[in-house]
């Protein structure tokens, strides 16, 4: 009895104590906080205070929100996928900023972050809803296209005149991957605190400059939204401290 | 002999007395509700922790709910504005108001209410069903109630004394409101044609197809795509308003700025939600007339010639009732979607897919005191 005892507790310690040896080391948290912008300031809603950057007038922003999906993680090559990964960034909030938060990753550290803005085509085709896709919400279309992927929607003045602005962009071949590269000393005790600008400006001003007079609305045409999705490839940068 | 039969008398009787302390003694013995089928197209919904799903609960909110002793006069229950025939409306532009003339709204219907905005009232002023239930009954226009007075009523009552005590334990203001918000989420519109439709059961009429396809479309004359955009705010399942954030609420162009109501804005404080209303669901529609927060429209076809070219502009106007147009060249003097009479007639046989007969008339949500209850 005794001997057996003696036995059992012996192999208790020598299977913990090759558990923690082997078993999965570190493990790393991340969190991604989304930081709205127009060029360098904080975005702000319902005044018009932009200037049309390819001609004239001012303008206001109502709404602006975009699908963000598949966040993978990695380093030396170890691949991290977060599991039904659609986060809805918006950004009505005081701080017009979003935040997505990854516990217990199994990864020892990260050196790379991987993200669509929009959605692959698997989820983009479906009623299901996953992650923040919902059929019944405000980004669900037409369903022959899929989701909006980015929606900006505000109100143009040119003088008196006011008219509507309103862009819509989706279709699958217009979501666009983002790869950032971590500096090596970003991680403290296993915790990654990565900021992000979201600069609006970009969807007018980036590889395409933009008058909102002439081109005040975006939805269906396929010229139209590739390019917009062009522009918003470079929407997102990482703000390193 | 006797003796025998008075010791077992005696015995039956202690036993009985004793079950019935200890029936009233030990907890709620509510039933959970098990499983009730609604297509998962509706999407996710939560019920409050402290309120679930039960039978007990559900019974009991269906006779509150139906009880005009839950009035200050007695003669007034929320069936009285909300009749089932009526998908919960009352077919009313403005409810009479106890004091003399009317309500500042329209009775809404109330349908699918797990599902959809998490805020209640057409400027959301109530952020959950349990908070929603106790209003109307305490509003000096509507039930004019004192709570105090309604729970000494309802204690006094056998039946519900009984009914408390299985669903929640005790008779109070707070399972008052629990109770007829179990009873509220429960009625669940789920059998249209829409509904069958999207399960594959029946087909649409062309016409009908027609109008579905309008109704889910945003209008873009770049790719010559007509619509009626009504998606954009009306969801394409539900087709009540989003569920996230205040995305369910929004300005569809009734008023101008001299006369916008205050709408959400006179609970947020934010200037930009002025006029801006609660999207009602539009499941059984063609049987809530008349429509709109004041009911200004006395039928579907005044509200499609208000979408279509009726629109007032103001400052929070939604821009994408504003952009939406289906005529390529610039309007004259209307705002609108600008579509054909048989575009509009189609999106009009479309909303009449969402009634469902067998929810105006599931005798489980009908009145429990007529009839067999
Ligand atoms: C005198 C008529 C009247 C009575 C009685 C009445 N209601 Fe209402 N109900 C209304 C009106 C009018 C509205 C819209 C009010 C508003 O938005 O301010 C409404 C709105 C509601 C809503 C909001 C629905 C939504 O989608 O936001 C709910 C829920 C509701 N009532 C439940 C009840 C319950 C439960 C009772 C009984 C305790 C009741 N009502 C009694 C007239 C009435
Ligand atoms: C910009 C958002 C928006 C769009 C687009 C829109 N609606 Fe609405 N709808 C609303 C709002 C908000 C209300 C409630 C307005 C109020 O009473 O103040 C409403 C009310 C209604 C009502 C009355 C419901 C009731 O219970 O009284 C009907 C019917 C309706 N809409 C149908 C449609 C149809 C059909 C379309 C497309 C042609 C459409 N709506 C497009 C926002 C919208």
């Amino acid at each position: 009895m005794r001997i057996w005892m003696t036995g059992l507790a012996i192999l208790l310690f020598v299977g913990g104590a090759l558990f923690f040896a082997l078993g999965p080391q570190r493990t790393t948290s991340i969190t991604l906080t989304f930081h709205a912008k127009m060029g360098d300031h904080p975005l702000v809603f319902d005044e018009f205070v932009y200037e049309n950057p390819g001609g004239r007038g001012t303008f206001r922003v109502r709404d602006f929100r975009l699908y963000l999906s598949n966040l993978t993680l990695s380093q030396d090559g170890a691949l991290f996928a977060e599991p039904d990964s659609y986060h809805l960034l918006r950004f009505d909030n005081p701080e017009t900023t979003n935040s997505i938060r990854l516990n217990d990753i199994p990864l020892g550290s990260i050196e790379n972050v991987r993200f669509m803005i929009g959605v692959d085509p698997e989820a983009n085709g479906s009623i299901q809803p996953r992650g923040d896709l919902d059929p019944n919400s405000q980004m669900a279309w037409n369903w022959e296209v899929g989701y909006k992927f980015v929606v900006m929607e505000g109100t143009l003045r040119i003088g008196e005149e006011v008219s509507p602005l309103v862009y819509h962009v989706g279709f699958s071949d217009n979501a666009r991957e983002v790869d950032i590269q971590l500096p090596p000393d970003i991680a403290v005790e296993g915790d990654v605190d990565l900021h992000m600008n979201v600069d609006v400006a970009k969807l007018f001003d980036g590889p395409t400059q933009v008058d909102l007079r002439k081109l005040s609305s975006v939805k269906f045409n396929r010229d139209d939204a590739a390019m917009l999705a062009d522009n918003y490839a470079v929407m997102i940068t990482p703000s390193f401290k | 002999m006797l003796r025998v039969f008075l010791t077992a008398a005696v015995a039956v009787v202690i036993a009985a007395t004793a079950w019935v302390f200890w029936d009233r003694a030990r907890g709620p013995t509510a039933t959970p509700i098990a499983g009730f089928s609604a297509p998962f197209v509706f999407g996710r919904f939560a019920v409050p922790p402290d309120n679930p799903l039960t039978q007990e609960a559900f019974a009991l909110g269906r006779h509150l709910f139906y009880d005009p002793s839950l009035s200050g006069n007695n003669q007034v229950s929320c069936a009285t504005c909300h009749m089932q025939a009526l998908a919960f409306t009352d077919g009313l532009a403005k409810s009479p108001a106890l004091s003399g003339g009317e309500l500042e709204f329209s009775s809404m219907s109330l349908i699918n209410l797990l599902w959809g905005q998490e805020r209640f009232f057409w400027d959301g002023r109530a952020t959950s069903l349990e908070a929603q239930a106790l209003m109307p009954i305490q509003h000096p226009d509507e039930m004019d109630q004192d709570l105090d007075a309604l729970i000494t009523e309802l204690q006094a009552s056998r039946d519900y004394r009984r009914m408390f005590r299985k669903a929640y334990g005790e008779v109070s203001a707070e399972n008052v409101a629990r109770a007829l918000s179990t009873f509220m989420r429960m009625l669940i519109s789920s059998d249209s044609k829409y509904d069958r439709f999207l399960r594959g059961e029946v087909r649409l009429t062309a016409q009908e197809e027609h109008g579905r396809k309008l109704f889910m479309a945003h209008p873009d004359t770049k790719v010559s795509l007509r619509g009626g955009n009504c998606i954009d705010c009306h969801s394409q399942f539900l087709t009540s308003g989003f569920r996230d954030a205040l995305d369910g609420f929004s300005n569809n162009g009734l008023d101008s700025d001299d006369d916008l109501p205050d709408g959400l804005m006179a609970v947020t404080g934010n200037p930009a939600h002025k006029g801006f209303f609660k999207v009602p669901t539009l499941r059984n529609i063609a049987v809530t007339a008349p429509y709109m927060h004041d009911g200004r429209f006395e039928t579907l076809e005044e509200v499609m010639d208000h979408y279509n070219d009726g629109i007032v502009v103001s400052d929070t106007l939604s821009p994408l009732i504003l952009e939406a147009d289906n005529a390529p060249e610039a309007g004259q003097g209307t705002v609108g979607l600008r579509m054909t009479p048989d575009e509009v007639q189609s999106i009009i046989a479309f909303l009449n897919t969402l009634t469902d007969e067998g929810f105006l008339t599931n005798t489980q949500f009908s009145n429990p005191f007529e009839g067999d209850g």
